[in-house]
């Protein structure tokens, strides 16, 4: 053959440069990923290549590759013709000018499926895994693999046992440093898992499915005919399941809610969060704060209104927003402190907790004592979710996991009571274990249970031997509601603080800022106890 | 003229109608109110348009997810 046609060119005259010149050529398959043909058909299947993901993702330059020659080379001769890539790309990156470890599947070639070298490279654990924990620095998978194929025993001669390349630094890496998964393709098997196994997971509408397993499988085990976008799409793996936190319509906006996620990250446990613009005045009192609330007790209205008001202006990033939508849960900034709020949803089943909003809610609060993010919450709580639907799913248990996983979180608290609080679902708000600081609206109202639900159990023969039973029933009705008023409890510090709700920004950010040496010498990782219920 | 469906984004029964078809909405009106967990839920246009179908009637149980009116840009 012709040796230009080869990588490994004839010796040429200065030292090395033959070795340098293989290299070059060498970097251009890297490069050119499965090929122009397979890059076109990814492209016009409305996605991005690997590599233009992580370009889109990083600073500008900044991506420094890790196992750029890894592949599979054809030799003839003795001479290397062609090298087809490893279908994984991963390396050190920037996001904002601070260090990430990114990497992601090339589904270019072979459709990004495992690939067995000396090392793994990444997917589930490897490298890109080993360079997040040792450099404790964030990590950004963009998946775009179905796992593994069965082609691999054939290749093997034996099957392997489940875990041979586990998740055991990936799950080691949830209590160590951020982790993000995006699903930028389908999803199936081992890369679905790998993408549940992160502190915020986002998806792309259209073009991004995953599900543990995809529909011809579904179809053989349980006969069922449904399309991929009906089995994974984000209707169901965001909105209804929760499996995936948040979605983009776009890759290149999924690259920007990276960026924007990892903006309120620290590296790692053992630093805090990055301190945020503080150019918002904290003493910035919103008038229409103190008329949001209406009088009239059946009537809900908008708690995002209530965040985006309170919080530094155009801080709040909603975690889960189509998710458990009884509960509202946002990362944002309180005179550049990044804090985590969590509110309920008056508009959603009068913000009763119901099994969805109980996960968000368990989550989102190991989100935040993970990365020693104070927990603001906007209380309008009736209970837990009633009804034969609710104790079905589990209501009763989700919600208790979330008090319980409330009273190990030992981030600082501040509960703020808008309205509603009460039952279990309202003791969950509060700050038990530390200063237990709970300021309240006038509007606010509490108690073990809803005064109109538990008169007619509680003062039933009354009721009964009543000439009028209805009037009697309303009568004791107003009569409780008027020594239930937030004022009373305030005469007896059982609760720290009635203010006018404009108050609040400036309150908030007062006790926020001086929590910050609470967090400062509380770095670490969170030791875990006992076994959630 | 691209069909928004507005759905009930709660289960519970609808309270009130206050709009009729071929109103013509702004984003953020209210087009009925439903009663769920002894709170009046208002449901409403994320954008403007015009009220085409009015699917259900007042008293009538709505189930999470239903369809409850059509709006045409």
């Amino acid at each position: 053959m012709n040796q230009r046609d080869t990588l490994a060119p004839n010796a040429a005259a200065e030292p090395w440069q033959a070795e340098l010149d293989e290299l070059a050529r060498r970097r251009a398959c890297a490069q050119g990923l499965g090929g122009p043909e397979a890059v076109e058909k990814h492209h016009k299947q409305g996605r991005l290549t690997v590599r233009e993901r992580i370009d889109g993702v990083v600073d500008d330059g900044s991506f420094q590759e890790v196992g750029r020659l890894t592949g599979h080379g054809r030799y003839e001769h003795g001479r290397v013709v062609s090298v087809t890539p490893a279908p994984y790309v991963m390396g050190l990156a920037q996001i904002d000018g601070r260090p990430v470890a990114i990497g992601g599947e090339d589904f270019t070639v072979r459709g990004g499926t495992s690939w067995s070298g000396d090392r793994k490279k990444g997917g589930q654990g490897g490298f890109v895994e080993d360079l997040a924990h040792q450099y404790r620095i964030p990590l950004v998978n963009l998946i775009d693999g179905a796992g593994g194929s069965v082609t691999s025993i054939q290749r093997r001669g034996h099957s392997v046992f489940p875990g041979v390349h586990g998740f055991e630094r990936s799950v080691q890496l949830l209590g160590e440093v951020p982790v993000v998964c995006a699903v930028m393709g389908t999803a199936a098997g081992g890369p679905a898992g790998r993408a549940i196994l992160s502190h915020w997971s986002v998806m792309v509408k259209d073009t991004s499915h995953v599900f543990a397993a995809g529909p011809p499988v579904v179809e053989r085990s349980l006969g069922q005919k449904i399309t991929k976008e009906e089995l994974g799409g984000p209707e169901l793996a965001v909105t209804t399941a929760g499996t995936i936190d948040n979605v983009a319509v776009s890759e290149q906006q999924c690259f920007g809610l990276i960026r924007r996620y990892l903006s309120y990250m620290p590296q790692n446990v053992w630093e805090l969060p990055p301190m945020g613009d503080r150019s918002d005045p904290i003493d910035r009192c919103d008038d229409a704060l103190r008329t949001i609330v209406p009088e009239n007790r059946r009537k809900p209205y908008d708690m995002r209104k209530v965040i985006r008001s309170i919080a530094d202006a155009d801080s709040v990033f909603e975690i889960q927003p189509s998710f458990g939508k009884a509960l509202i849960t946002c990362l944002a900034r309180m005179n550049g402190t990044v804090v985590g709020f969590i509110a309920n949803n008056p508009m959603i089943y009068g913000g009763a907790m119901d099994v969805k909003a109980a996960r968000k809610q368990t989550h989102f609060m190991e989100l935040c004592d993970c990365f020693h993010i104070p927990i603001v919450f906007l209380v309008d709580v009736p209970g837990f979710m009633v009804g034969k639907e609710a104790e079905a799913a589990a209501t009763l248990r989700e919600g208790m996991r979330a008090v319980y996983v409330g009273l190990q979180v030992t981030v600082p608290i501040f509960t703020v009571v808008v309205r509603k609080c009460y039952g279990m679902a309202g003791m969950g708000t509060t700050d038990k274990n530390g200063l237990d600081f709970k300021i309240a609206w006038p509007s606010a109202e509490w108690g073990s249970l809803p005064i109109e639900g538990g008169v007619a159990a509680a003062f039933r023969r009354e009721i009964e031997a009543a000439p009028d039973s209805k009037l009697r029933e309303a009568q004791i009705e107003a009569e409780l509601r008027s020594a239930a008023s937030p004022f009373r409890t305030a005469e007896a510090f059982g609760v720290e603080e009635i203010i006018d709700p404009r108050e609040t920004r400036p309150i908030l950010c007062r006790f926020i800022e001086a929590s910050r040496a609470r967090l400062a010498t509380s770095v670490g990782p969170k030791p875990k106890y006992g076994v959630r219920p | 003229m691209a069909a928004m469906e507005l759905k009930a984004e709660v289960t519970g029964s609808v309270w009130k109608i206050v709009t009729q078809p071929g109103q013509v909405l702004a984003a953020g009106d209210t087009v009925m109110i439903l009663e769920s967990m002894k709170m009046e839920i208002p449901v409403i246009a994320e954008d403007g348009g015009t009220l085409v179908e009015i699917r259900v009637a007042e008293g009538n149980p709505v189930a999470e997810g239903q369809v409850l009116a059509v709006v045409k840009e």
